[in-house]
Protein backbone atom coordinates (compact mmCIF):
# COMPACT_ATOMS: atom_id res chain seq x y z
CA UNK A 1 0.00 0.00 0.00
CA UNK A 2 2.96 2.46 1.12
CA UNK A 3 4.30 1.36 -2.17
CA UNK A 4 1.21 2.80 -4.29
CA UNK A 5 0.66 5.63 -2.37
CA UNK A 6 4.22 6.58 -3.39
CA UNK A 7 3.51 5.92 -6.92
CA UNK A 8 0.32 8.13 -6.83
CA UNK A 9 2.69 10.55 -5.21
CA UNK A 10 5.15 10.21 -7.67
CA UNK A 11 2.83 10.58 -10.65
CA UNK A 12 1.10 13.98 -9.00
CA UNK A 13 3.99 15.64 -7.59
CA UNK A 14 6.58 15.48 -10.10
CA UNK A 15 6.49 16.88 -13.48
CA UNK A 16 5.77 14.80 -16.59
CA UNK A 17 8.37 16.47 -19.14
CA UNK A 18 10.90 15.79 -16.50
CA UNK A 19 10.10 12.05 -16.83
CA UNK A 20 13.25 10.17 -17.72
CA UNK A 21 14.06 6.56 -17.74
CA UNK A 22 16.54 7.07 -13.92
CA UNK A 23 13.21 8.22 -12.58
CA UNK A 24 11.02 6.29 -13.22
CA UNK A 25 13.49 3.36 -12.05
CA UNK A 26 14.03 5.16 -8.88
CA UNK A 27 10.27 5.29 -8.40
CA UNK A 28 10.25 1.51 -9.00
CA UNK A 29 12.56 1.39 -6.47
CA UNK A 30 10.97 3.55 -3.77
CA UNK A 31 7.58 1.18 -4.51
CA UNK A 32 9.50 -2.27 -4.10
CA UNK A 33 11.29 -1.23 -1.14
CA UNK A 34 8.27 -0.02 0.17
CA UNK A 35 6.06 -3.19 -0.65
CA UNK A 36 9.01 -5.02 1.32
CA UNK A 37 9.59 -3.55 4.40
CA UNK A 38 5.72 -2.95 5.08
CA UNK A 39 5.06 -6.22 4.76
CA UNK A 40 8.10 -7.08 7.30
CA UNK A 41 6.34 -5.14 9.29
CA UNK A 42 2.95 -6.57 8.67
CA UNK A 43 4.17 -10.23 9.44
CA UNK A 44 6.05 -8.59 12.87
CA UNK A 45 2.95 -7.40 14.22
CA UNK A 46 0.21 -10.40 12.63
CA UNK A 47 3.35 -13.24 14.68
CA UNK A 48 3.52 -11.49 17.92
CA UNK A 49 -0.09 -11.08 18.19
CA UNK A 50 -0.19 -6.96 18.41
CA UNK A 51 -3.78 -6.44 17.39
CA UNK A 52 -4.74 -7.60 20.91
CA UNK A 53 -3.35 -6.15 22.52
CA UNK A 54 -4.72 -3.31 24.65
CA UNK A 55 -4.15 -0.18 23.57
CA UNK A 56 -1.96 1.44 25.83
CA UNK A 57 0.74 -1.18 25.71
CA UNK A 58 0.92 0.14 21.48
CA UNK A 59 1.73 3.76 21.66
CA UNK A 60 5.82 2.40 23.10
CA UNK A 61 5.36 -0.23 20.32
CA UNK A 62 3.93 1.49 17.34
CA UNK A 63 6.94 4.41 18.10
CA UNK A 64 9.59 1.69 17.71
CA UNK A 65 8.03 -0.16 14.47
CA UNK A 66 7.63 2.80 13.08
CA UNK A 67 11.47 3.64 13.44
CA UNK A 68 12.73 0.23 12.69
CA UNK A 69 10.64 0.22 9.36
CA UNK A 70 11.54 3.32 8.16
CA UNK A 71 15.13 2.32 8.58
CA UNK A 72 14.65 -0.69 6.76
CA UNK A 73 13.24 0.67 4.00
CA UNK A 74 15.81 3.49 4.03
CA UNK A 75 18.87 0.92 4.06
CA UNK A 76 16.84 -0.65 0.64
CA UNK A 77 16.16 2.17 -0.98
CA UNK A 78 20.19 2.84 -0.76
CA UNK A 79 20.77 -0.45 -1.62
CA UNK A 80 19.00 -0.50 -4.64
CA UNK A 81 20.08 2.96 -5.64
CA UNK A 82 23.46 2.10 -5.22
CA UNK A 83 23.30 -1.72 -6.66
CA UNK A 84 21.89 0.39 -10.28
CA UNK A 85 23.97 3.46 -9.65
CA UNK A 86 21.45 5.62 -10.08
CA UNK A 87 22.31 8.41 -7.39
CA UNK A 88 22.03 11.65 -7.49
CA UNK A 89 22.31 12.41 -4.20
CA UNK A 90 25.51 14.78 -3.22
CA UNK A 91 25.77 13.66 0.12
CA UNK A 92 29.12 10.95 0.29
CA UNK A 93 28.92 9.94 4.23
CA UNK A 94 26.59 7.35 4.45
CA UNK A 95 24.65 8.17 7.46
CA UNK A 96 24.13 11.48 6.75
CA UNK A 97 22.54 9.37 3.77
CA UNK A 98 20.66 7.71 5.70
CA UNK A 99 19.52 9.84 7.82
CA UNK A 100 17.96 11.85 5.20
CA UNK A 101 16.33 9.03 3.35
CA UNK A 102 14.77 8.06 6.92
CA UNK A 103 13.17 11.60 7.45
CA UNK A 104 12.15 11.68 4.60
CA UNK A 105 10.40 8.14 3.92
CA UNK A 106 9.42 8.27 8.12
CA UNK A 107 6.43 10.79 6.83
CA UNK A 108 5.26 8.14 4.54
CA UNK A 109 5.18 5.13 6.90
CA UNK A 110 3.76 7.03 9.81
CA UNK A 111 0.28 7.55 8.79
CA UNK A 112 0.29 4.10 6.97
CA UNK A 113 1.33 2.49 10.25
CA UNK A 114 -1.11 3.95 12.39
CA UNK A 115 -4.10 3.61 9.13
CA UNK A 116 -3.29 -0.37 9.72
CA UNK A 117 -2.85 -0.50 12.90
CA UNK A 118 -6.57 0.80 13.61
CA UNK A 119 -7.91 -0.36 11.06
CA UNK A 120 -7.32 -3.82 12.58
CA UNK A 121 -8.10 -2.57 15.66
CA UNK A 122 -11.20 -1.30 14.98
CA UNK A 123 -12.23 -4.09 13.08
CA UNK A 124 -11.11 -6.80 15.94
CA UNK A 125 -13.14 -4.91 18.57
CA UNK A 126 -16.26 -4.66 16.21
CA UNK A 127 -16.04 -8.83 15.36
CA UNK A 128 -15.39 -9.24 19.86
CA UNK A 129 -18.69 -7.19 20.32
CA UNK A 130 -20.55 -9.29 17.83
CA UNK A 131 -19.13 -12.65 19.38
CA UNK A 132 -20.23 -11.54 23.09
CA UNK A 133 -23.81 -10.62 21.79
CA UNK A 134 -24.27 -13.93 20.11
CA UNK A 135 -22.72 -15.40 23.15
CA UNK A 136 -24.90 -13.68 25.91
CA UNK A 137 -28.13 -14.31 23.34
CA UNK A 138 -27.06 -18.24 23.49
CA UNK A 139 -26.53 -18.00 27.55
CA UNK A 140 -29.92 -16.71 27.78
CA UNK A 141 -31.75 -19.02 25.56
CA UNK A 142 -30.08 -22.02 27.66
CA UNK A 143 -30.88 -20.48 31.29
CA UNK A 144 -34.55 -19.95 30.52
CA UNK A 145 -34.96 -23.63 29.35
CA UNK A 146 -33.11 -24.74 32.65
CA UNK A 147 -34.32 -22.79 34.93
CA UNK A 148 -38.42 -23.48 33.25
CA UNK A 149 -37.91 -27.22 33.28
CA UNK A 150 -37.47 -27.07 36.60
CA UNK A 151 -39.78 -29.33 38.77
CA UNK A 152 -38.88 -30.75 42.00
CA UNK A 153 -38.24 -34.79 41.67
CA UNK A 154 -38.81 -35.37 45.64
CA UNK A 155 -42.50 -33.77 45.29
CA UNK A 156 -43.06 -35.57 41.89
CA UNK A 157 -42.03 -39.17 43.46
CA UNK A 158 -43.97 -38.45 46.94
CA UNK A 159 -46.59 -37.79 45.06
CA UNK A 160 -47.25 -41.05 43.11
CA UNK A 161 -46.08 -42.51 46.57
CA UNK A 162 -49.13 -40.84 47.94
CA UNK A 163 -51.72 -41.65 45.36
CA UNK A 164 -50.20 -45.23 45.70
CA UNK A 165 -51.32 -45.35 48.93
CA UNK A 166 -55.25 -43.30 48.15
CA UNK A 167 -55.65 -46.28 45.68
CA UNK A 168 -57.23 -48.69 48.39
CA UNK A 169 -57.71 -45.93 50.61
CA UNK A 170 -59.90 -43.22 48.43
CA UNK A 171 -59.87 -44.28 44.87
CA UNK A 172 -62.10 -41.13 43.81
CA UNK A 173 -59.32 -38.88 45.09
CA UNK A 174 -56.71 -40.82 43.72
CA UNK A 175 -57.98 -40.37 40.22
CA UNK A 176 -58.34 -36.80 40.73
CA UNK A 177 -54.75 -36.76 41.86
CA UNK A 178 -53.14 -38.79 39.04
CA UNK A 179 -54.97 -35.51 37.04
CA UNK A 180 -53.82 -33.13 39.01
CA UNK A 181 -50.33 -34.97 38.97
CA UNK A 182 -50.65 -34.66 35.01
CA UNK A 183 -51.45 -31.21 34.65
CA UNK A 184 -48.44 -30.51 36.45
CA UNK A 185 -46.03 -32.50 34.23
CA UNK A 186 -47.72 -31.37 30.81
CA UNK A 187 -47.25 -27.92 31.78
CA UNK A 188 -43.83 -28.15 33.09
CA UNK A 189 -42.94 -29.58 29.64
CA UNK A 190 -44.71 -26.90 27.90
CA UNK A 191 -43.00 -24.13 29.88
CA UNK A 192 -40.02 -24.65 27.82
CA UNK A 193 -41.90 -23.33 24.98
CA UNK A 194 -43.26 -20.27 25.93
CA UNK A 195 -42.19 -17.09 27.55
CA UNK A 196 -44.98 -16.46 28.77
CA UNK A 197 -49.00 -17.59 29.75
CA UNK A 198 -51.67 -16.45 31.51
CA UNK A 199 -51.77 -15.80 35.01
CA UNK A 200 -55.09 -18.36 34.65
CA UNK A 201 -53.06 -20.55 33.22
CA UNK A 202 -50.53 -20.92 35.83
CA UNK A 203 -53.08 -20.48 38.70
CA UNK A 204 -54.74 -23.47 37.78
CA UNK A 205 -51.31 -25.55 38.21
CA UNK A 206 -50.56 -24.01 41.31
CA UNK A 207 -53.93 -24.81 42.30
CA UNK A 208 -52.77 -28.76 41.34
CA UNK A 209 -50.03 -28.58 43.10
CA UNK A 210 -51.46 -27.52 46.23
CA UNK A 211 -53.91 -30.06 45.90
CA UNK A 212 -51.41 -32.89 45.70
CA UNK A 213 -49.12 -31.50 48.60
CA UNK A 214 -52.35 -31.24 50.38
CA UNK A 215 -52.90 -35.33 50.20
CA UNK A 216 -49.15 -35.64 51.89
CA UNK A 217 -49.27 -32.52 54.77
CA UNK A 218 -53.60 -33.58 55.24
CA UNK A 219 -54.23 -30.65 58.08
CA UNK A 220 -50.54 -29.50 58.04
CA UNK A 221 -51.71 -27.39 55.37
CA UNK A 222 -53.80 -24.45 55.21
CA UNK A 223 -54.35 -22.02 51.71
CA UNK A 224 -56.02 -19.20 51.08
CA UNK A 225 -56.50 -16.97 47.56
CA UNK A 226 -56.63 -13.67 47.26
CA UNK A 227 -57.05 -13.29 43.50
CA UNK A 228 -58.17 -10.09 41.53
CA UNK A 229 -60.14 -11.58 38.92
CA UNK A 230 -58.97 -8.92 36.42
CA UNK A 231 -55.73 -10.32 36.34
CA UNK A 232 -56.15 -13.48 35.34
CA UNK A 233 -55.34 -12.47 32.07
CA UNK A 234 -51.89 -11.40 32.54
CA UNK A 235 -48.65 -12.82 30.82
CA UNK A 236 -46.73 -13.98 33.57
CA UNK A 237 -43.29 -16.71 32.97
CA UNK A 238 -44.73 -20.15 33.30
CA UNK A 239 -43.81 -22.13 36.44
CA UNK A 240 -42.94 -19.13 38.13
CA UNK A 241 -45.76 -18.61 40.13
CA UNK A 242 -45.51 -22.32 41.31
CA UNK A 243 -41.93 -22.32 41.81
CA UNK A 244 -42.39 -19.69 44.51
CA UNK A 245 -45.14 -21.34 46.15
CA UNK A 246 -43.01 -24.92 45.99
CA UNK A 247 -40.71 -23.30 47.96
CA UNK A 248 -43.16 -21.70 50.63
CA UNK A 249 -44.01 -24.91 51.18
CA UNK A 250 -40.62 -26.30 51.44
CA UNK A 251 -39.53 -23.62 53.68
CA UNK A 252 -42.52 -22.89 55.36
CA UNK A 253 -44.97 -26.43 55.49
CA UNK A 254 -42.58 -28.65 55.40
CA UNK A 255 -39.89 -27.56 58.01
CA UNK A 256 -43.09 -26.73 60.66
CA UNK A 257 -44.08 -29.93 63.03
CA UNK A 258 -47.14 -28.44 63.08
CA UNK A 259 -47.71 -26.96 59.41
CA UNK A 260 -48.76 -23.52 58.34
CA UNK A 261 -50.71 -21.73 55.91
CA UNK A 262 -50.05 -20.09 52.37
CA UNK A 263 -51.97 -17.42 50.90
CA UNK A 264 -51.44 -16.18 47.26
CA UNK A 265 -52.46 -12.69 46.47
CA UNK A 266 -52.79 -11.40 43.11
CA UNK A 267 -53.85 -7.86 42.26
CA UNK A 268 -52.92 -4.39 40.41
CA UNK A 269 -50.11 -2.27 42.18
CA UNK A 270 -50.03 1.10 39.95
CA UNK A 271 -48.77 0.02 36.55
CA UNK A 272 -47.73 -3.06 38.12
CA UNK A 273 -49.62 -6.85 38.45
CA UNK A 274 -48.11 -7.94 41.84
CA UNK A 275 -48.04 -11.53 43.03
CA UNK A 276 -47.62 -12.06 46.71
CA UNK A 277 -47.02 -16.07 47.90
CA UNK A 278 -47.04 -15.72 51.79
CA UNK A 279 -45.85 -18.76 54.22
CA UNK A 280 -45.83 -18.58 58.14
CA UNK A 281 -41.99 -19.73 59.24
CA UNK A 282 -39.41 -17.56 59.51
CA UNK A 283 -36.62 -16.62 57.19
CA UNK A 284 -32.89 -17.63 58.14
CA UNK A 285 -30.65 -15.31 57.11
CA UNK A 286 -29.00 -16.24 54.29
CA UNK A 287 -32.12 -15.62 52.03
CA UNK A 288 -29.21 -15.67 49.01
CA UNK A 289 -28.45 -19.09 49.53
CA UNK A 290 -31.34 -20.78 49.76
CA UNK A 291 -31.18 -22.37 46.89
CA UNK A 292 -32.54 -22.74 43.47
CA UNK A 293 -36.02 -21.46 43.65
CA UNK A 294 -35.56 -17.72 44.14
CA UNK A 295 -32.22 -17.03 42.20
CA UNK A 296 -33.95 -18.77 39.40
CA UNK A 297 -37.37 -16.44 39.98
CA UNK A 298 -34.95 -13.45 39.68
CA UNK A 299 -32.78 -14.68 36.65
CA UNK A 300 -35.75 -15.23 34.50
CA UNK A 301 -37.55 -11.79 35.50
CA UNK A 302 -34.62 -10.04 34.68
CA UNK A 303 -34.12 -11.95 31.50
CA UNK A 304 -37.81 -11.31 30.36
CA UNK A 305 -38.08 -7.76 31.62
CA UNK A 306 -34.91 -6.54 32.52
CA UNK A 307 -35.13 -3.77 35.62
CA UNK A 308 -38.82 -3.20 34.57
CA UNK A 309 -39.64 -6.26 37.23
CA UNK A 310 -39.05 -6.61 40.92
CA UNK A 311 -38.59 -9.29 43.22
CA UNK A 312 -38.25 -9.51 46.71
CA UNK A 313 -38.51 -11.75 49.63
CA UNK A 314 -39.01 -10.40 53.15
CA UNK A 315 -39.90 -11.22 56.99
CA UNK A 316 -43.44 -9.51 57.94
CA UNK A 317 -45.18 -9.54 61.42
CA UNK A 318 -42.43 -11.89 62.28
CA UNK A 319 -43.69 -14.89 61.65
CA UNK A 320 -44.91 -14.87 57.78
CA UNK A 321 -42.15 -14.81 54.76
CA UNK A 322 -43.62 -13.24 51.97
CA UNK A 323 -42.40 -13.59 48.45
CA UNK A 324 -43.53 -10.55 46.07
CA UNK A 325 -42.81 -10.12 42.26
CA UNK A 326 -43.96 -6.86 40.19
CA UNK A 327 -44.16 -7.10 36.69
CA UNK A 328 -45.19 -4.01 34.16
CA UNK A 329 -48.88 -4.78 33.78
CA UNK A 330 -49.49 -5.62 29.69
CA UNK A 331 -52.60 -4.20 28.07
CA UNK A 332 -54.48 -5.25 24.85
CA UNK B 1 -39.95 -61.54 65.25
CA UNK B 2 -38.26 -58.39 64.25
CA UNK B 3 -39.89 -55.47 65.78
CA UNK B 4 -40.37 -52.12 63.43
CA UNK B 5 -41.08 -48.87 63.82
CA UNK B 6 -42.16 -46.86 61.22
CA UNK B 7 -40.91 -42.77 60.55
CA UNK B 8 -42.02 -40.82 57.99
CA UNK B 9 -44.23 -37.28 58.25
CA UNK B 10 -46.73 -38.47 55.74
CA UNK B 11 -49.70 -40.84 57.23
CA UNK B 12 -49.99 -42.14 53.57
CA UNK B 13 -46.57 -42.74 52.83
CA UNK B 14 -46.47 -44.88 56.09
CA UNK B 15 -49.69 -46.56 55.71
CA UNK B 16 -48.11 -47.70 52.47
CA UNK B 17 -45.23 -49.11 54.03
CA UNK B 18 -47.33 -50.77 56.21
CA UNK B 19 -49.69 -52.57 53.47
CA UNK B 20 -46.43 -53.88 51.92
CA UNK B 21 -44.58 -54.79 55.24
CA UNK B 22 -48.04 -56.97 55.17
CA UNK B 23 -46.38 -59.78 53.22
CA UNK B 24 -43.66 -60.41 55.92
CA UNK B 25 -44.97 -61.78 58.94
CA UNK B 26 -41.88 -61.92 60.31
CA UNK B 27 -41.92 -58.12 60.77
CA UNK B 28 -43.68 -56.82 63.48
CA UNK B 29 -44.79 -52.72 63.05
CA UNK B 30 -44.76 -52.10 66.55
CA UNK B 31 -44.86 -47.98 66.35
CA UNK B 32 -45.14 -44.94 64.21
CA UNK B 33 -43.46 -41.47 64.66
CA UNK B 34 -44.07 -38.61 62.27
CA UNK B 35 -41.30 -36.46 63.02
CA UNK B 36 -37.61 -37.05 64.30
CA UNK B 37 -39.04 -36.21 67.91
CA UNK B 38 -41.71 -38.78 67.91
CA UNK B 39 -39.05 -41.17 66.93
CA UNK B 40 -36.60 -40.55 69.00
CA UNK B 41 -38.94 -40.81 71.95
CA UNK B 42 -40.77 -44.27 70.58
CA UNK B 43 -37.26 -45.63 69.73
CA UNK B 44 -35.84 -45.16 73.31
CA UNK B 45 -38.80 -46.32 74.89
CA UNK B 46 -39.57 -49.49 72.69
CA UNK B 47 -36.05 -50.06 72.02
CA UNK B 48 -36.80 -52.00 67.98
CA UNK B 49 -34.53 -53.83 65.88
CA UNK B 50 -35.39 -52.26 63.01
CA UNK B 51 -36.47 -48.53 61.76
CA UNK B 52 -38.05 -47.21 58.49
CA UNK B 53 -36.69 -44.15 58.52
CA UNK B 54 -37.52 -40.52 56.19
CA UNK B 55 -35.23 -38.58 55.51
CA UNK B 56 -36.39 -35.27 54.94
CA UNK B 57 -39.06 -34.40 57.93
CA UNK B 58 -40.08 -31.55 59.65
CA UNK B 59 -37.91 -30.27 62.21
CA UNK B 60 -35.10 -32.55 62.19
CA UNK B 61 -33.60 -34.93 59.71
CA UNK B 62 -33.46 -38.38 59.58
CA UNK B 63 -29.39 -38.43 59.67
CA UNK B 64 -29.93 -35.65 62.61
CA UNK B 65 -32.24 -38.18 64.07
CA UNK B 66 -29.58 -41.15 64.31
CA UNK B 67 -27.21 -38.87 65.47
CA UNK B 68 -29.05 -38.24 68.72
CA UNK B 69 -29.10 -42.08 69.85
CA UNK B 70 -26.58 -43.78 71.73
CA UNK B 71 -27.35 -47.01 69.77
CA UNK B 72 -28.05 -47.27 66.38
CA UNK B 73 -30.71 -49.97 65.27
CA UNK B 74 -30.80 -51.50 62.13
CA UNK B 75 -32.00 -48.88 59.68
CA UNK B 76 -33.46 -49.02 56.37
CA UNK B 77 -33.74 -45.28 55.12
CA UNK B 78 -36.81 -44.68 52.74
CA UNK B 79 -36.86 -41.15 50.76
CA UNK B 80 -38.60 -40.29 47.34
CA UNK B 81 -36.02 -38.72 45.71
CA UNK B 82 -32.82 -37.05 47.49
CA UNK B 83 -29.62 -35.85 45.68
CA UNK B 84 -27.72 -35.09 49.07
CA UNK B 85 -28.97 -38.45 51.04
CA UNK B 86 -28.79 -40.64 48.23
CA UNK B 87 -25.06 -39.13 47.33
CA UNK B 88 -24.75 -40.07 51.52
CA UNK B 89 -26.02 -43.65 50.87
CA UNK B 90 -24.43 -44.52 47.90
CA UNK B 91 -20.62 -43.65 49.05
CA UNK B 92 -21.23 -45.62 53.00
CA UNK B 93 -23.34 -48.96 51.32
CA UNK B 94 -26.10 -48.14 53.93
CA UNK B 95 -29.94 -49.57 52.45
CA UNK B 96 -32.22 -47.45 50.89
CA UNK B 97 -35.55 -47.21 49.33
CA UNK B 98 -37.06 -45.66 47.05
CA UNK B 99 -40.25 -44.30 47.29
CA UNK B 100 -42.89 -45.47 45.56
CA UNK B 101 -41.14 -48.46 47.05
CA UNK B 102 -40.46 -51.25 44.80
CA UNK B 103 -42.20 -54.92 46.45
CA UNK B 104 -38.64 -56.42 45.13
CA UNK B 105 -36.35 -53.90 46.65
CA UNK B 106 -37.91 -54.22 49.69
CA UNK B 107 -37.39 -58.17 49.77
CA UNK B 108 -33.87 -58.06 49.18
CA UNK B 109 -33.57 -55.62 51.90
CA UNK B 110 -35.53 -57.49 54.26
CA UNK B 111 -33.20 -60.46 53.25
CA UNK B 112 -29.95 -58.83 53.59
CA UNK B 113 -31.36 -58.04 57.44
CA UNK B 114 -32.06 -61.63 58.00
CA UNK B 115 -28.50 -62.77 56.67
CA UNK B 116 -26.97 -60.39 58.80
CA UNK B 117 -28.74 -61.00 62.06
CA UNK B 118 -27.86 -64.74 61.16
CA UNK B 119 -23.65 -64.00 60.64
CA UNK B 120 -24.22 -62.07 64.16
CA UNK B 121 -25.59 -64.87 66.34
CA UNK B 122 -23.05 -67.47 64.72
CA UNK B 123 -20.52 -65.08 65.93
CA UNK B 124 -21.58 -65.61 69.63
CA UNK B 125 -24.87 -63.31 70.13
CA UNK B 126 -24.52 -62.45 73.61
CA UNK B 127 -27.66 -61.50 74.98
CA UNK B 128 -26.84 -58.06 76.17
CA UNK B 129 -28.01 -57.67 80.10
CA UNK B 130 -28.06 -54.24 80.80
CA UNK B 131 -28.54 -52.07 77.63
CA UNK B 132 -27.72 -48.39 78.66
CA UNK B 133 -24.17 -50.29 77.89
CA UNK B 134 -22.80 -50.31 74.19
CA UNK B 135 -21.53 -53.83 73.59
CA UNK B 136 -18.97 -54.72 71.07
CA UNK B 137 -22.09 -55.74 68.13
CA UNK B 138 -23.85 -52.56 69.01
CA UNK B 139 -23.39 -49.88 65.78
CA UNK B 140 -23.27 -46.26 66.37
CA UNK B 141 -24.33 -44.16 63.53
CA UNK B 142 -22.01 -41.47 62.81
CA UNK B 143 -21.62 -37.86 60.75
CA UNK B 144 -19.45 -35.80 59.47
CA UNK B 145 -20.49 -33.25 56.67
CA UNK B 146 -21.87 -35.13 53.79
CA UNK B 147 -20.50 -38.74 54.94
CA UNK B 148 -22.08 -40.67 57.36
CA UNK B 149 -21.42 -44.34 58.92
CA UNK B 150 -22.98 -47.02 60.84
CA UNK B 151 -20.19 -48.26 63.10
CA UNK B 152 -19.68 -51.47 65.34
CA UNK B 153 -18.00 -50.60 68.51
CA UNK B 154 -15.36 -53.38 67.81
CA UNK B 155 -14.22 -51.04 64.70
CA UNK B 156 -13.24 -48.46 67.16
CA UNK B 157 -9.76 -47.99 68.10
CA UNK B 158 -9.89 -44.96 69.87
CA UNK B 159 -11.79 -42.00 71.31
CA UNK B 160 -10.10 -38.53 71.62
CA UNK B 161 -11.22 -35.28 73.20
CA UNK B 162 -11.60 -31.98 70.95
CA UNK B 163 -13.52 -29.47 73.16
CA UNK B 164 -17.24 -30.90 73.67
CA UNK B 165 -16.55 -33.28 71.10
CA UNK B 166 -14.88 -36.65 70.81
CA UNK B 167 -12.96 -37.88 67.74
CA UNK B 168 -14.06 -41.00 67.08
CA UNK B 169 -11.04 -43.62 65.32
CA UNK B 170 -12.44 -46.36 62.79
CA UNK B 171 -10.56 -47.92 59.74
CA UNK B 172 -9.15 -44.68 58.11
CA UNK B 173 -11.84 -42.30 59.39
CA UNK B 174 -12.11 -40.06 62.60
CA UNK B 175 -15.26 -38.09 62.46
CA UNK B 176 -16.34 -36.03 65.87
CA UNK B 177 -18.95 -36.74 67.38
CA UNK B 178 -21.20 -33.97 69.63
CA UNK B 179 -20.22 -36.89 72.91
CA UNK B 180 -18.15 -35.48 75.97
CA UNK B 181 -15.39 -38.41 76.96
CA UNK B 182 -16.74 -38.79 80.34
CA UNK B 183 -20.23 -39.74 78.71
CA UNK B 184 -19.10 -41.30 76.62
CA UNK B 185 -17.02 -43.52 79.21
CA UNK B 186 -20.17 -44.34 81.20
CA UNK B 187 -21.69 -45.52 78.31
CA UNK B 188 -19.20 -48.28 76.98
CA UNK B 189 -17.99 -51.53 78.09
CA UNK B 190 -15.24 -51.28 80.39
CA UNK B 191 -14.56 -54.89 79.52
CA UNK B 192 -13.30 -53.66 75.91
CA UNK B 193 -12.70 -49.55 76.23
CA UNK B 194 -10.37 -48.38 78.45
CA UNK B 195 -9.95 -44.33 79.69
CA UNK B 196 -5.62 -44.54 79.39
CA UNK B 197 -6.11 -40.68 80.47
CA UNK B 198 -7.68 -37.09 80.11
CA UNK B 199 -8.06 -36.99 76.63
CA UNK B 200 -8.42 -40.74 74.58
CA UNK B 201 -10.09 -44.09 75.46
CA UNK B 202 -8.69 -47.05 73.91
CA UNK B 203 -10.21 -50.29 72.59
CA UNK B 204 -7.89 -52.60 74.50
CA UNK B 205 -8.70 -55.24 71.68
CA UNK B 206 -6.81 -53.34 69.32
CA UNK B 207 -3.81 -52.45 70.90
CA UNK B 208 -0.71 -53.61 68.82
CA UNK B 209 1.80 -52.61 71.49
CA UNK B 210 2.96 -51.49 74.67
CA UNK B 211 6.10 -50.41 76.26
CA UNK B 212 7.09 -48.47 79.46
CA UNK B 213 6.89 -44.85 79.61
CA UNK B 214 8.01 -42.29 81.67
CA UNK B 215 7.45 -41.92 85.24
CA UNK B 216 6.25 -45.33 85.17
CA UNK B 217 3.35 -44.74 82.78
CA UNK B 218 2.63 -46.26 79.45
CA UNK B 219 3.05 -45.88 75.99
CA UNK B 220 0.20 -47.96 74.00
CA UNK B 221 0.65 -48.08 70.01
CA UNK B 222 -2.67 -49.20 68.67
CA UNK B 223 -3.27 -50.68 65.33
CA UNK B 224 -3.54 -47.87 63.55
CA UNK B 225 -0.13 -46.28 64.66
CA UNK B 226 -1.37 -44.34 67.30
CA UNK B 227 0.27 -43.97 70.07
CA UNK B 228 -1.67 -43.25 73.12
CA UNK B 229 0.01 -42.19 76.49
CA UNK B 230 -1.21 -43.98 79.64
CA UNK B 231 -1.26 -41.81 83.04
CA UNK B 232 0.57 -42.97 86.05
CA UNK B 233 -2.58 -43.20 87.96
CA UNK B 234 -4.55 -45.25 85.04
CA UNK B 235 -1.31 -47.35 84.55
CA UNK B 236 -1.86 -49.42 87.63
CA UNK B 237 -4.92 -49.85 87.03
CA UNK B 238 -4.12 -51.17 83.65
CA UNK B 239 -1.62 -53.71 84.95
CA UNK B 240 -3.83 -55.33 87.08
CA UNK B 241 -6.99 -55.90 84.37
CA UNK B 242 -4.14 -57.42 82.38
CA UNK B 243 -2.80 -59.72 84.36
CA UNK B 244 -6.47 -60.70 85.42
Amino acid sequence: MVGFSLLFYSVFFMPSDKMTVERGLKMLVYVVAGIISTHVLREYIRRSGWLLLPIEKMFARLIIAIVATSILYSLLVIAFVEVLSISDSKEVNFFSKLLVTVLNLGIFIIPWTLIYYFYHYIEKSRRQQLDTLKLEALVKELELKTIKSHINPHFIFNALNSIRALIDENPGRARDAITELSNILRSSMQAEKLETVPFEKELNIVKDYLALEYIRFEDRLKVEYQIDEDTLDQPVPPMMLQTLVENAIKHGIGREVRGGVIKIVSDFKGDYHELIVQNSGKLNGHINEEGFGLSSTKNRLQLLFGDKSNFQIKQVNGNIVEATVLIPVTTN
Amino acid sequence: MIKAIIIDDERLARNELKKLLMDYPEIEVVAEAANAGEGIEKIEHINPDLIFLDIQMPGKTGFDLLSELDRAPNVIFTTAYDEYALKAFEVNALDYLLKPVEPKRLADAIQKLHLQDEREQVNGGVVNVNRSILYEQDQVFVKDGERCWFVKLNEIRLFESVGNYAKVYFASNKPLILKSLNALEERLDEKMFFRANRKHIVNLRLIDKIEPYFNGGLLLELKGGEKIEVSRRQTVKFKEMMSL
